[in-house]
């Protein structure tokens, strides 16, 4: 029995989180909120601390995630979940291009090609207003209750209803992420994160593995702008502007990378903390500015990183004997 | 054909600005060896000291002089102070902490002088036209082409036949070798680091007459600036000068054919060199 909790450690973490967020918050939009950037969040966690992927990009994904449920929400009468299929498909293809560009280059080039490519995709979507609505965004978007052969499993109704159902995907994300990380596809590319060159030299093609990354993270951000888009009721431009691929990465950091659970502690404190700041004061974002600079001079691992540094001192025994099963 | 005549030495103009602010973040690369992601705040910083100097009743030469060397005295402060720290770490902590100074940079210029942006006037020297025939321009622009064509001589010839310039360029090979050499390469650091946000200041300054001056144009330049440098190729003085001059043409010439998506067409071209020259125009095999 322990060692089944042990095993599911994280996945019981992220329950739990999900069980919390109802009791602390008092707006279920805010909750969802929270779970939407975790999702957001899962995705660059997985390029920055298993591939070593520091990716600016993760913007696009979310706007393509957001765009193409709009779109298909306010144009199509398809059903909700083949609409949420068809956006996340639509993010990995995207993440598919745009990685097959920029992963080719090495090292330092990636990281500029990501954020040349987030301009680009942002100047797309505001050069085709037939399609994106331009600078006003895709408007009226529903909220559709999921609806299996006319019987309603969730009706989506009110903020809270629908963080059910955000909550629902974002648990099945996370155990899926948590199995693709453990499984040697993730040992592999830790590896290619530690080593390219001998991961190369035993026969990894690391270009292929590090594009499949993408594509992964790329699919679970989409579904984070579809799930956003709809909750919103609006896809704008600002959710496949430079700020979003900013604010996707500074969760990530500021949360930790290198474990999962640390994204969705991220995204709480992203995004509660910012809720809270902005009431009393416009330029909140100079605190995140700072933070983000405080954390890569001073609290590398982020707040993960403090909380295991805050057990350890609490706990030296326990600490010392989970270490062995952490992942590095 | 007269049209498109203009839009072509508009495009050098431009282009030459581009080419300042590339081949700042090259310098900076070459020798710390991260991407500098505030470098689009020292541009809008370099704007905004030209915007509020000329408030002052300084007129725009001094703005010239004092704006980026009081850019390139800030980038050298928070070297000093802070951004070495952040050497013995892996290299994702560079890139995340200037990505963390241009978000406080972006605020603090809200902050400061709001989200609205103002208009900056060229100096009365400058203000009017010059004709050649039938050919029109603004007196401003031809300054800007001449003005940048001489820092570039000037730049090369720093990089190229100075001291600092030499350790620079040995440094951005192998630093190792010129440690090797009893030569203490993290003393210029700061230097460097210095130098690169001046370039982006004296951007910022040339640009601000051109489009004014507002909190976001950072970004802009700032994704501009990797453009060039994906196109011209990392590290080389000609490809950063290639690479401007092309992306300024580029954008300058769609204006008139698509003017929604003259932004666009950028990096529709960056996409498009990749594809050919995977290594950039002027770019090496790495």
């Amino acid at each position: 029995m322990t060692a089944l909790l042990c095993k599911h450690k994280d996945l019981l973490l992220a329950v739990l989180a999900v069980l919390i967020l109802p009791w602390m918050l008092k707006s279920g939009s805010l909750a969802s909120e929270v779970l939407i950037f975790a999702l957001a969040a899962l995705g660059c966690n997985l390029l920055l601390g298993y591939a070593g992927l520091l990716s600016f990009g993760q913007g696009i994904f979310f706007g393509v995630g957001s765009y193409a449920l709009g779109i298909l929400l306010t144009r199509t009468g398809m059903p909700m979940p083949a609409v949420l299929l068809t956006a996340v498909v639509a993010g990995a293809v995207v993440a598919g291009m745009v990685g097959w560009l920029a992963i080719r280059q090495k090292g330092i080039y990636f990281v500029m090609l990501t954020l040349a490519l987030t301009q680009m995709f942002y100047f797309i979507a505001y050069s085709t207003p037939e399609w994106t609505g331009g600078d006003n965004g895709l408007l009226d978007i529903p909220t559709l209750p999921l609806t299996v052969f006319g019987h309603t499993l969730l009706p989506n109704k009110t903020a809270w209803d629908y963080y059910v159902f955000v909550a629902i995907l974002f648990l099945l994300v996370f155990w899926a992420l948590q199995r693709v990380v453990d499984s040697i596809f993730g040992r592999t590319l830790l590896a290619i994160r530690d080593n390219p060159a001998r991961c190369t030299a035993l026969g990894y093609d690391i270009v292929q593995f590090k594009l499949l990354a993408f594509m992964v993270s790329g699919a679970v951000t989409a579904l984070a702008g579809a799930l956003y888009a709809m909750m919103t009721g609006i896809a704008p431009l600002t959710s496949i502007n430079y700020h979003m691929s900013e604010v996707i990465l500074l969760i990530t950091v500021l949360g930790g990378t290198g474990n999962l659970v640390a994204s969705v502690l991220g995204a709480a404190f992203y995004v509660i903390v910012s809720d809270w700041l902005s009431y009393m004061w416009p330029r909140w974002l100079l605190v995140f500015g700072f933070l983000l600079m405080a954390v890569s001079l001073y609290l590398q691992g982020g707040l993960w990183g403090a909380c295991k540094l805050l057990f350890a001192r609490l706990r030296p025994t326990a600490a010392a004997a989970q270490r062995g099963e952490e992942h590095p | 054909m007269n049209l498109y005549f203009l839009q072509v030495v508009n495009g050098i103009g431009i282009g030459m600005i581009y080419f300042l602010l590339a081949v700042g973040l090259s310098i900076v690369f070459g020798l710390l060896r991260f991407v500098n992601f505030a470098h689009g705040a020292f541009y809008v910083l370099g704007a905004y000291a030209c915007y509020q100097l000329m408030q002052l009743g300084l007129n725009f030469w001094l703005a010239l002089i004092v704006g980026p060397v009081v850019v390139g005295l800030c980038a050298w402060l928070v070297e000093r102070l802070l951004l070495r720290k952040v050497y013995d770490l892996p290299h994702e902590f560079h890139i995340l902490f200037t990505l963390g100074l241009a978000m406080a940079i972006q605020e603090l210029v809200i902050l400061y002088w709001g989200p609205v942006g103002f208009n900056v006037a060229p100096p009365d020297s400058l203000k009017g036209v010059v004709m050649w025939g039938s050919f029109i321009y603004p007196k401003y622009r031809v300054f800007l082409i001449l003005f940048t064509a001489v820092l570039a001589v000037a730049i090369w010839l720093l990089l190229e036949r100075t001291r600092l310039g030499s350790i620079v360029r040995a440094g951005s090979e192998s630093p190792e070798m010129v440690t090797l050499l009893r030569i203490n390469v993290y003393k210029i650091f700061g230097l460097t680091f210095a130098l690169g946000a001046w370039t982006a200041g004296l951007a910022g300054v040339l640009a601000a007459p051109l489009r004014g001056v507002e909190p976001f144009m950072g970004i802009e330049a700032l994704a501009v600036a990797f453009v060039v440098v994906v196109v011209g190729g990392m590290g080389s003085f000609s490809g950063a000068l290639l690479g401007g001059l092309l992306v300024g043409i580029v954008q300058s010439v769609m204006t008139t054919l698509w003017p929604q998506g003259a932004s666009l067409m950028i990096y529709v071209a960056m996409a498009l060199v990749l594809l050919l020259r995977p290594d950039g125009l002027m770019g090496r095999a790495q």
